[in-house]
């Protein structure tokens, strides 16, 4: 009995094809464009992403003021605070010196960077190689090193350098350091490789091994660290960090210790990238809505042409549900197959653009099923008013319009 | 009890003041094979009673039996139920739907008894054969005559063979030949055993039937068996 209802549903709409696609147009336009907004602003996530492409986890930044201490973070400080604290990956100095990196076959410049293991939640930090530098590496002073592609690229020639050995200069002090690790390019990476002549690497390592190699002095020398953390444990953080500090370094009531916190570049893109993309996904889903309510019009207006079918039907045997049934699967089908119209329009523009602006393109199998149900529902909640009036027409009163 | 039991119905429009007693204490009976014309002008409540025979309205009192069953207070969707399996209905108009061939009209009541397509075919076609249109079957009635669509209603009033058949003048809008076409097959549908019920203001087509009610002011005013009624095709 449903297929019935469908093909005379289907038969209406081709009797008035003009009128059909003008309706369905409404929601053509409307599907498409929620569609090929969706699409875009995924394609600009993941070009955005690929940018950056290592996201630092989140992260606080703890330092002394140091016009009310004169104390120094110290190696067994960090140890403590480490230990003491909740709900982080762990802390990291910074401990930064320039200097050059040697090989048989070339010399660079280097910014030779030293921390805890924990830097490995920095942001610019992906192995492809090899491993970053753990506990036990700065724990011993071992001389490590992790450097980038277009490092080893530089001093080697090639990428697959974990296991040689890199002499580093600083201060005319030299000493050898075993290439550990080979990590992803960042863009500090890569743009401080392209200076040409002047072009510097940058070599990651325990800042441990690098006070001992170049004989710097690291007792009197941190009045800050990085906190490395998951997001969603930021508040927590921030409210014992600053007694947990004060405790270890024996400053309680001092008021020296200063906390300042930054999302990771994934929250903070991320959160404007889909605030953008749900803006414009609104204001296209205000079509749509338009589009539904075309389909609502001209389903009224067919209830009132075809009153005197509908008493026809209705002196015949049609029941109010017979009745109801027909003019929903109309206006059904006609947001249906507007739908799936949309859709191929949709996936055709965005496809499109995505090319243009060298966006990638990736369709969500979901977010297109998603888009079908949509569309329908469309049909069935606008179309429930005309067809309710058209299942509640009196039989002799539609038999009497002409 | 008969196939129509019509007993003291009435039917009041706009209750109150400026009320119209459309039928005024009817009552009919009909029995299986009967074939009755009702005559009355316009304004004698013949729709009403018309109406009110084929389940289309409910009475504001009184009692109507259709097929032994009290069909005076029924919902929207049983009143359906019986429209489909007791009636056949032939209207002045033809009432096709413009958008569907012939053979589709004729189906339309049997999609609603829930036959099934190849036996719904069956029995379409077959109604068709018998009014004489079977070159017709893909037509729709914007191309056809005003006969041709008149025994297209025809054929879907008689497709699931209800026991009743009710025209309401139903050559009120064709020409002398035309008229002569469908008469001739009304009355061959009584012969073949099925009750058939004429309304009409024509005392001519009245005069084709074996019994006549005259019906005015919402009253019956005679019920007589038709002196001059030809038992010929």
């Amino acid at each position: 009995m449903f297929a019935e209802y469908i093909k005379s549903a289907l038969a209406s709409i081709r009797n008035n094809k003009g009128r059909s696609f003008l309706t369905m147009l409404g929601i053509i336009i409307g599907i498409s464009a929620v569609l090929t907004v969706l699409i875009i602003g995924d394609g600009m996530k993941a070009r955005v992403n690929s940018e950056f492409d290592t996201i630092g986890a989140t992260t606080i930044s703890v330092s002394l003021d140091v016009t009310k201490t004169d104390k120094f973070f110290e190696k067994e400080d960090f140890l403590k605070i480490e230990e003491v604290m909740d709900n982080i990956y762990g802390i990291s100095p910074s401990l930064d010196a320039f200097g050059t990196a040697a090989t048989g076959r070339d010399v660079f410049d280097m910014v030779m960077n030293g921390g805890s293991e924990a830097a490995e939640n920095a942001a610019g930090v992906t192995m492809v190689s090899g491993r970053f530098y753990n506990k036990s590496d700065v724990e011993g002073s071992n001389k490590v090193i992790v450097i980038s592609q277009i490092g080893a690229q530089k001093l080697f020639g090639y990428e697959d350098v974990v296991g040689k050995t890199i002499e580093l200069t600083n201060d005319n002090m030299s000493c050898e350091f075993t290439v550990i690790g080979v990590k992803k390019n960042s863009n500090q990476d890569t743009a401080y490789a392209s200076f040409g002549e002047d072009a510097m690497l940058i070599g990651l390592m325990p800042y441990t091994s690098m006070a001992d190699a170049f004989n710097l002095d690291i007792n009197n020398f941190f009045t800050g660290f990085t906190i490395y953390l998951e997001s969603e444990k930021k508040d927590a953080v921030l409210k014992s960090a600053r007694s947990v500090v004060e405790n270890v370094m024996g400053l309680r009531g001092e008021n020296a210790v200063k906390l300042s916190s930054g999302l990771g570049f994934d929250q903070t893109t991320d959160s404007i990238l889909n605030i953008i993309t749900s803006v414009v996904a609104i204001i296209a889903a205000i079509s749509l809505l338009v589009g539904g309510i075309g389909v609502m019009n001209i389903m009224t207006v067919s209830v009132t042409e075809r009153t005197r079918e509908i008493g026809i039907r209705k002196s015949l045997g049609a029941r109010t549900s017979s009745i109801l049934t027909q003019f929903l699967a109309e206006a059904a089908i006609l947001t249906f197959t507007g739908g799936i119209i949309g859709i191929i329009l949709g996936l055709t523009i965005s496809f499109i653009i995505c090319r243009i602006v060298d966006f990638v393109f990736v369709v969500n199998p979901l977010l297109v099923l998603g888009v079908v149900g949509i569309s329908t529902a469309i049909g069935l909640f606008f179309g429930i008013y005309p067809a309710k009036r058209a299942a509640a027409l009196d039989p002799i009163d539609a038999l009497r319009t002409e | 009890m008969k196939l129509v039991e019509i007993r003291d119905v009435s039917k009041i429009y706009n209750p109150g003041e400026n009320e119209v007693k459309a039928l005024n204490h009817v009552s009919i009976s009909i029995g299986k094979g009967e074939f009755v014309a009702i005559i009355g002008q316009s304004g004698s409540g013949k729709s009403t009673l018309m109406n009110m025979l084929g389940c289309l309205d409910t009475p504001t009192s009184g009692k109507y039996f259709l097929h032994g069953q009290d069909v005076s207070h029924m919902t929207d969707d049983e009143q359906s139920d019986v429209r489909n399996r007791e009636i056949g209905f032939i209207f002045q108009g033809f009432n096709l739907i413009p958008s569907l061939t012939a053979l589709e009209n004729v189906e339309l009541p049997l999609i609603y008894r829930g036959v099934g397509k190849k036996e719904r075919e069956r029995l379409a076609n077959a109604a068709l054969n018998s009014v004489g249109l079977e070159k017709r079957k893909t037509h729709r009635p914007n191309e056809m005559s005003g006969g041709q669509q008149q025994r297209v209603a025809i054929a879907r009033a008689i497709a699931q063979a209800p026991p009743i058949l009710l025209a309401d003048e139903p050559t009120g809008n064709l020409d002398t030949a035309s008229t002569k076409e469908i008469i001739r097959i009304i009355k061959r549908l009584y012969y073949e055993g099925r009750t058939v019920i004429i309304i009409t203001h024509d005392p001519g087509i009245a005069q084709q039937a074996k019994r006549i009610i005259t019906i005015s002011d919402g009253m019956i005013k005679s019920d007589i068996i038709n002196p001059d009624y030809r038992d010929e095709i």
